[in-house]
């Protein structure tokens, strides 16, 4: 019925003739080919509109999990509506959920510091949902953290960050977060080669002793976090590896990661020698590496490899003389490494060749099972046969990077130069089906459920690096541009815009609705989200007390509107302090916080949850304290005191 | 043949019917006493009040049920509502009859089964007392409890209201909330337990007025269940 009536509209607006009157009723201006008019909309304007409009109360039927970038966050955003539903603070500090700011996921955020140094952010590039038989399962979304190397588990049913690793062998990376189709494995793989543990070598030794590395770490499901006693790692050389996907169906217990470096340059040090960008692209190829990690983990059991830092490690000679990896040139420091739906088929961007590279699965493995190989390279990794591996090569234009798919058989890759999303038939390489262009430098690119099994197609998002003239100006540092293409019909057609404004995007996936199933309160009353248990230092109502032991001061308070229990509390100079908050709401959304004045302190309250926050009382006075929310009609009289009586002297 | 009228036959002269029409009472007189327990006791388990707020920020709106047994739904909510207002906390209500609920309702089931099985002519009406007395004793306690938490409203609350008796049936207005309360399961069964047993009581009227021994018949009364004497034929 409003469908008729939209294409009524339409069918009149569309003609050359003037705007037909108003339909009898509407206000003078308040019709539809009047506001089109006014605000200089197309028909084509009026179609994106009413694909992507999503009415208030009404609600989207997918989301997107897209990082942060050097935000160190994830950004959840609905489709086809494109509003941004939550950042999730993951590898640094964010005062709304309070996270890192003096309560309990303190705790996660230093699981991420090593050797000493505290990390305040990260550089989120790669989010993977759980998978269960090579489709989202929606229990968990891990991503990886490129500047430090870390890997964080992100748990959906709270929409929490549960646990931090620090990869304990490598500085940096780039192939991760990945996931086994059935989440056995987060594969995080190295990007910039460095001696392994963060020992000192010189350049002069990048041969010898810089290496890289792939972590499988092993994922415990009941738990919802990473068993990093059951971890474990491949050594690989220091050829700069990059991204990376796990073999599905066909290729289930397999890896492939790109590289970029394998003519190991490392700069000119000021000498005149040509930079990185040029020594790391002198030869036409480097190395796609196959890993078959069923192998690696048969070694494993049988206690080959050592320890490094805490973590077993298979050799790199061990690897290589039991083909556990084999290399297979790849068009020169090439982008993104995307397995098809079938499993079949691993789709390398050239990034710097036109073309995007289909390797054919069948053909790897067949050559590794007969032992047919071109030779090895310096560190004795066997090397198979380009023309031998792949299915063929698609011309696709200036600076392919990542691909993705949907239900019908076609491939869209992200064309970084052109600015261009195209898509084409990965099974039948000829021309391809279709270019759009997209503004501006598309990065990554992401489709409904387009890297699992069975991709459902209808959306598909260009992740812009750059949004030049698409908003309204706001300074020298722009927001990215997410772009929602709809590839449902003939024609890919582009619906919205929608900019970026904390951190760079990466990688993202986008994951029917339907398969969230998040908590509404925390249950039961004084659970401690980063245990998912009652905490013991949980308080009921009337039980509420401060207990002093020496200079150590525990309070035991509930939360519940509009007010604090205790609402003053006295110590000394210099006493430690432990605050046992326990929400005792119990209705959705009836969030409180806590903040204290001057101690950088901020927690969220949400219902039934429970935080803990110690300090140090170091600094006398009287410090407010106050419920950071708009929780109910009386929220400015939620707080209270905290009186730190000076020291004598 | 024409139905006798029981109670209009004189009692030093009974009317004799035949077994076919005694049986058929009797059964009619089980059958709805057992369904009226049944009902009873199965009331148990259900809400006998439901009240309703809804109000712009809780567009589910919040639900309170109150049973035999205690009360149930949104309760934490509504008494955190309810302390803006200086008023007491549900846990504080019909403390006691909530601890009795259940004995209540099986003593109400019991003796309604022996009043009617084992209570002669003169007794036998007895059972109508828990069967009326368990829905209307309900109503009556809920509102006191209501009256009671409208007039003992803390004085030292943050929001100020006059003593007020809430709605027990229909619709109302508090603040910005509007209220509904309205008799739901629990209530129609125990009124159907109720009506069942009334009926049965009527019906085993009948019965002791066409009994043959009705004349001598004192406090007790065996025939309704087990034996028709020889000459009721």
């Amino acid at each position: 019925m409003r469908l008729a009536i939209l294409t009524t509209l339409l069918a009149a607006c569309a003609g050359s003739a003037p705007a037909p009157d108003a339909p009898t009723g509407a206000a003078p201006g308040q019709d539809l080919a009047s506001i089109m008019k006014d605000r200089g909309l197309n028909e084509a304007d009026i179609l994106a509109a009413a694909k992507t409009y999503t009415p208030s109360g009404k609600h989207d039927e997918y989301v997107i999990f897209a990082s942060g970038g050097h935000g160190g966050n994830i950004i959840t955003i609905g489709v086809p509506s494109m509003r941004i539903l939550k950042y999730i603070a993951v590898f640094g500090a964010e005062p709304w959920q309070g996270y890192g700011l003096g309560g309990e996921s303190d705790k996660i955020l230093a699981e991420g510091n090593q050797g000493g140094k505290v990390i305040n952010w990260g550089d989120v590039h790669h989010p993977n949902l759980s998978e269960t038989n090579g489709d989202y399962d929606g229990k968990f979304i891990f991503v990886n953290d490129k500047a430090n190397a870390r890997v964080a588990v992100v748990d959906l049913a709270d929409f929490n960050t549960k646990q931090i690793v620090k990869n304990p062998l490598v500085m940096s990376d780039h192939g991760g977060a990945f996931v086994t189709p059935n989440t056995e494995y987060v594969v995080e793989s190295s990007q910039y080669a460095a001696p392994l543990a963060n020992v000192y070598a010189p350049l002069s030794d990048y041969d010898a002793k810089y290496r890289g590395a792939a972590v499988f770490w092993k994922f415990d499901k009941e738990k919802g976090r990473i068993d990093q006693e059951a971890s474990w790692a491949i050594e690989l050389p220091p050829y700069g590896q990059d991204l990376a996907d796990a073999g599905k169906l066909v290729s289930d217990g397999w890896v492939f990661i790109n590289s970029w470096n394998t003519e190991r340059g490392f700069g000119s040090g000021g000498t005149g020698q040509p930079p990185l960008e040029a020594t790391a692209t002198k030869n036409d190829t480097d190395y796609l590496h196959v890993i078959n990690y069923k192998a690696a983990e048969k070694l494993i059991a049988e206690g080959k490899g050592e320890v490094i830092n805490g973590m077993r490690v298979l050799p790199l000679a061990l690897v290589a003389s039991e083909h556990v990896l084999t290399f297979i040139p790849e068009p020169k420091s090439p982008h993104g490494c995307d397995v098809t739906p079938d499993g079949t088929g691993i789709v390398v961007g050239g990034k710097l060749d036109t073309h995007t590279t289909v390797f054919e699965f069948s053909k790897i493995k067949a050559l590794i099972e007969k032992g047919e190989y071109t030779g090895v390279d310096a560190y004795g990794v066997s090397v198979l046969d380009f023309q031998g591996s792949i299915r063929g090569q698609q011309e696709i234009g200036l600076g392919p990077l990542h691909t993705v798919f949907d239900d019908k058989g076609f491939a869209y890759t992200s064309v970084f130069l052109d600015s261009t999303v195209v898509k084409w038939d990965y099974n039948h390489l000829n021309q391809p089906v279709e270019s759009l262009s997209v503004q501006y430098n598309v990065g990554h690119i992401l489709a409904a459920e387009g890297d699992t099994v069975s991709p459902d197609g209808h959306w598909v998002v260009a992740m812009n690096k750059m949004a030049q003239d698409r908003f309204l100006p706001v300074g020298p540092l722009l927001p990215q541009n997410f772009q929602l293409i709809d590839v449902s019909g003939p024609k890919m057609q582009l619906t919205y815009d929608l900019p970026i404004p904390l951190g760079e995007p990466h990688y993202s996936q986008m994951i029917k609705a339907d398969k969230l199933h998040p908590i509404e309160i925390y249950t039961p009353i004084g659970t401690n989200p980063y245990t998912d248990s009652v905490d013991p230092g949980a308080v009921a109502s009337g039980k509420e007390r401060i207990e002093r032991n020496g200079t150590h001061v525990d309070v035991y308070m509930s939360v519940i509107r509009s007010h604090f229990a205790p609402d003053y509390i006295d110590v000394n100079q210099g006493d430690t302090v432990t605050l046992h908050l326990t929400s005792l709401e119990q209705a959705y959304d009836q969030t409180h916080g806590f903040a204290i004045d001057m101690y950088n302190v901020n927690v969220s309250m949400e219902p039934g949850k429970y935080e803990e926050i110690t300090f140090v009382a170091d600094r006398a006075g009287v410090f407010p304290f106050y419920c950071t929310e708009f929780c109910s009609a009386l929220h400015l009289e939620m707080m209270g005191y905290l009186l730190v009586k000076p020291t004598k002297g | 043949m024409s139905t006798p009228l029981a109670v209009t036959a004189p009692r030093s002269a009974p009317v004799l019917h035949p077994q076919a029409w005694l049986r058929k009472r009797r059964v009619v007189v089980l059958g709805c006493t057992l369904l009226g327990v049944l009902l009873f006791a199965a009331s148990y388990a259900f809400p006998y009040w439901e009240f309703k707020l809804v109000a712009p920020q809780y567009p589910k709106g919040l639900l309170l049920h109150i049973s035999l047994t205690g009360i149930t739904g949104d309760v934490s909510e509504i008494d955190i509502l309810n302390h803006y207002i200086g008023m007491r906390t549900m846990s504080d209500a019909a403390s006691l009859e909530k601890a009795m609920g259940g004995y209540l309702v099986t003593l109400a089931a019991l003796s309604i089964l022996v009043g009617l099985v084992a209570a002669g002519k003169r007794l036998g009406w007895l059972g109508l007392i828990p069967a009326l007395g368990l829905p209307i004793g309900f109503i009556l306690d809920v509102v006191y409890w209501m009256y009671t938490f409208g007039h003992t409203l803390h004085e030292d609350a943050p929001l100020h209201f006059e003593p007020f008796m809430p709605v027990i049936v229909g619709a109302g207005t508090i603040g910005q909330f509007h209220t509904t309360a309205y008799p739901t399961w629990g209530f129609w069964m125990s009124i159907a337990g109720a009506l069942l047993v009334s009926v049965a009581v009527m019906m085993r009227k009948s019965i002791c007025d066409a009994c043959p021994s009705h004349a001598a018949c004192g406090k007790h009364c065996t025939h309704l269940l087990v034996v028709v004497p020889k000459d009721a034929e």
